[in-house]
C-alpha cells in the first residue's frame, strides 16, 4: 500500500512538473480558433456574424475585467490594453463601424480566418498572469 | 515471531524501494548536467561539406498556431522536422540544428537541459544532445563552442547559411524574449553578438533567413548585415509557419545553375505564392542585398535610431500612441536609394485598415498614431 502510495506521489509529482505556463499559452488563439471552427460550421450568414460578434464582445469583457482587477501592472495593463484594440478594430470591421467597411456576407468565414492568424502572429504582450486570468475569466464567462 | 519477523522484512522493502526511488533521480539529475556528448559515426567528422547550415529555432515562447481546418501546430516543432529533413537530404552539407526549448523540470525540483543539438554531416546524424542554453546573457556562447568543436575543416570552401526562427527580436529592451527567462534580455544585438562569433572576424554568411515579424527594419537588417551578404525577412508581420524550406531540402540540384541572389529570390517567391494562398494577413517577403542597401540604412540610421528610443521605448510592451509603419509613408525617409537593393514580395491583408495597401517600400520604421486612431482608444 506504502509502495503505491508513493509511486502515486512520483507519478503525480511528475505530472504536476509540466509547465503551468502551457495553461497560459495558447489560450486566446485557441479562444478564436474556437470561433472561427464555429463560424464555418453553419451556412447562415446572421448565424456567423453573431457567434463572431458575441466572441469579440465576451473577450473586450474579460479584458476589461483584467484591466480594472487591481491584480495586473501598469506595463501589464498597456499589453492587455493593446490587445483590446486589435479586438475592438475587428469587432468595428465586422459591424462596418468606426471608419470600416463592413464585412461582406460571403467573406466571414475569411473575416474569421483572419482574427485568428492576426493575433497568433500579432506581438501580444500579454503577461503570465494576465493571460492566466483571462483564461480563468473565460471559462467563468463562457 | 514470524509475524513481526515479516513486519520488519516489509519495512525494509519499502524503505529500500523509497531510497532507490530518490537515488535514481538523483542520478538522473547528475547525468542531465553532463556536458559531454556522444558522437555518431566518426569517421564522417573528416569528410568535407560543400554547404554549411545554421538553424536556431526559438521555442521559448507562445508559438501555437491553427491552420484553416482548426488543427493546432507549435511552430518550432513543425520547424525542427523540416530542419532535420533538410539535414537528411543533403549529403554534402553539414547542418547544426539548436532548438531552443521552454524551462522545465523534472519531478518540480530537477531542471531539464532546454536546449537540443541536432548536427548532421552529409545526411547522418553525428551528434544529438540536450545541452544548457546561457543562463546569463543570450550570447550564443554554447552554441558557437559545440559549432567550433565539430564544423568541417573546409569552412573557406562552403556555402553558409544561417536561419533563425522565433518571434520579432527586439531591438530595444528585450526583457521576456524567453518565457522562461523573464529577466533576461534578447534583442538583435544578442543575436549579433553570435553570428559575430560564428563568422569569425573575416567571413560573413553567404545568406541569412531571418523568419520573424517586423524583421526588414533598417535597423536589423543593418545590424545583421555585417555578418551576412543575403538576408531574407519579413518587414511586416509573418505567419507562424514561417517560410517554405523545399528549397533548401537538395541544394546541390536547387544551386546547381544559378547565383544565391536568384535562389534567395525563388525561395522568396515560393515562400510567398504559398503564405499567400493560405492566410488572410498581409504577406512580404524580401530579399536584402546588404551591400546594396547600405547607402540608404546610413543616410537614415540616426532618424530610425532616434524614433527606436523616443517612440518605441525599452519596455516590453510598447506603447499603444505607438505603431509599427512602412518608412515609405513617414517624409523623413524619403530617398532615392530607398529601394536600392530590396526584392519584395508584398500583399497586403485581406481585412484591417490596411487592406487597400499595395505597395510597399519593403522597410518597416515606427511612427506615433494619428489623432483620429488615439481618440478611437482613448473612447475604449
Amino acid at each position: 500500500m506504502k509502495t503505491r502510495l508513493t509511486f502515486g506521489l512520483i507519478v503525480t509529482l511528475f505530472v504536476l512538473s509540466i509547465p503551468v505556463i502551457a495553461g497560459g499559452e495558447g489560450e486566446l488563439q485557441k479562444y478564436f480558433n474556437k470561433t472561427a471552427t464555429e463560424v464555418k460550421a453553419t451556412e447562415d450568414a446572421s448565424a456567423k456574424r453573431e457567434i463572431l460578434n458575441e466572441s469579440f464582445t465576451d473577450m473586450l469583457k474579460v479584458l476589461n475585467k483584467v484591466q480594472n482587477s487591481g491584480m495586473i501592472s501598469e506595463e501589464e495593463s498597456m499589453g492587455v490594453g493593446n490587445f483590446k484594440t486589435t479586438i475592438k478594430e475587428k469587432q468595428d470591421e465586422l459591424n462596418g463601424t468606426n471608419g470600416f467597411e463592413r464585412v461582406t456576407d460571403s467573406q466571414l468565414n475569411n473575416f474569421a480566418d483572419y482574427t485568428v492568424q492576426d493575433i497568433e502572429q500579432a506581438s501580444i504582450t500579454i503577461s503570465l498572469v494576465a493571460l492566466i486570468l483571462i483564461a480563468i475569466l473565460l471559462v467563468l464567462i463562457l | 515471531m514470524l509475524h513481526s519477523n515479516n513486519r520488519f522484512v516489509r519495512s525494509i522493502t519499502h524503505s529500500d524501494f523509497f531510497n532507490k526511488s530518490l537515488y535514481v533521480m538523483l542520478l538522473i539529475f547528475i547525468i542531465s548536467c553532463s556536458s559531454d556528448y556522444t558522437i555518431q559515426h566518426e569517421a564522417l567528422l573528416t569528410e568535407k561539406s560543400d554547404y554549411s547550415l545554421v538553424f536556431i529555432i526559438h521555442g521559448d515562447g507562445g508559438y501555437f498556431y491553427h491552420d484553416t481546418n482548426g488543427n493546432e501546430y507549435k511552430a518550432d516543432e513543425v520547424t525542427l522536422e523540416k530542419a532535420k529533413r533538410i539535414a537528411q537530404q543533403n549529403l554534402d552539407a553539414e547542418v547544426f540544428i539548436f532548438h531552443q526549448k521552454p524551462k522545465r523540470h523534472f519531478l518540480f525540483f530537477f531542471p531539464i537541459k532546454d536546449g537540443e543539438l541536432y548536427y548532421y554531416r552529409n545526411g547522418q546524424l553525428i551528434v544529438n544532445e540536450k545541452y544548457w542554453r546561457d543562463q546569463e546573457e543570450s550570447n550564443f556562447d554554447l552554441e558557437v563552442d559545440i559549432y567550433r568543436s565539430l564544423r568541417a575543416g573546409n569552412q573557406h570552401e562552403m556555402l553558409k547559411i544561417f536561419l533563425y526562427f522565433g518571434h520579432e527580436i527586439p531591438e530595444l529592451g528585450g526583457l521576456g524574449y524567453d518565457v522562461s527567462y523573464p529577466k533576461r534580455a534578447f534583442t538583435i544585438h544578442n543575436l549579433a553578438s553570435g553570428l559575430k562569433k560564428f563568422t569569425g572576424d573575416t567571413t560573413r554568411f553567404d545568406l541569412m533567413i531571418l523568419a520573424t515579424c517586423f524583421g526588414g527594419t533598417p535597423y536589423t537588417i543593418g545590424t545583421f548585415g555585417t555578418y551576412a551578404k543575403y538576408i531574407i525577412a519579413s518587414p511586416e508581420n509573418l505567419h507562424l509557419s514561417y517560410f517554405d524550406l523545399n528549397l533548401f531540402e537538395r541544394l546541390d540540384f536547387h544551386l546547381s545553375n544559378i547565383d544565391l541572389h536568384t535562389f534567395a529570390k525563388k525561395f522568396s517567391k515560393i515562400a510567398f505564392d504559398r503564405l499567400s494562398n493560405q492566410v488572410q494577413t498581409e504577406v512580404s517577403i524580401a530579399v536584402y542585398d546588404v551591400d546594396r542597401t547600405r547607402d540608404f540604412i546610413d543616410s537614415i540610421h540616426n532618424i530610425y535610431e532616434n524614433s527606436l528610443i523616443t517612440l518605441r521605448g525599452e519596455t516590453r510592451v510598447y506603447p499603444a500612441t505607438v505603431e509599427h509603419c512602412d518608412c515609405a509613408e513617414l517624409v523623413e525617409y524619403e530617398s532615392p536609394t530607398i529601394g536600392d537593393g530590396v526584392d519584395l514580395f508584398y500583399r497586403p491583408a485581406s481585412f484591417g485598415r490596411l487592406k487597400y495597401k499595395q505597395i510597399h517600400s519593403g522597410w518597416q520604421c515606427w511612427r506615433t498614431l494619428n489623432k483620429k486612431q488615439l481618440r478611437i482608444i482613448d473612447e475604449q
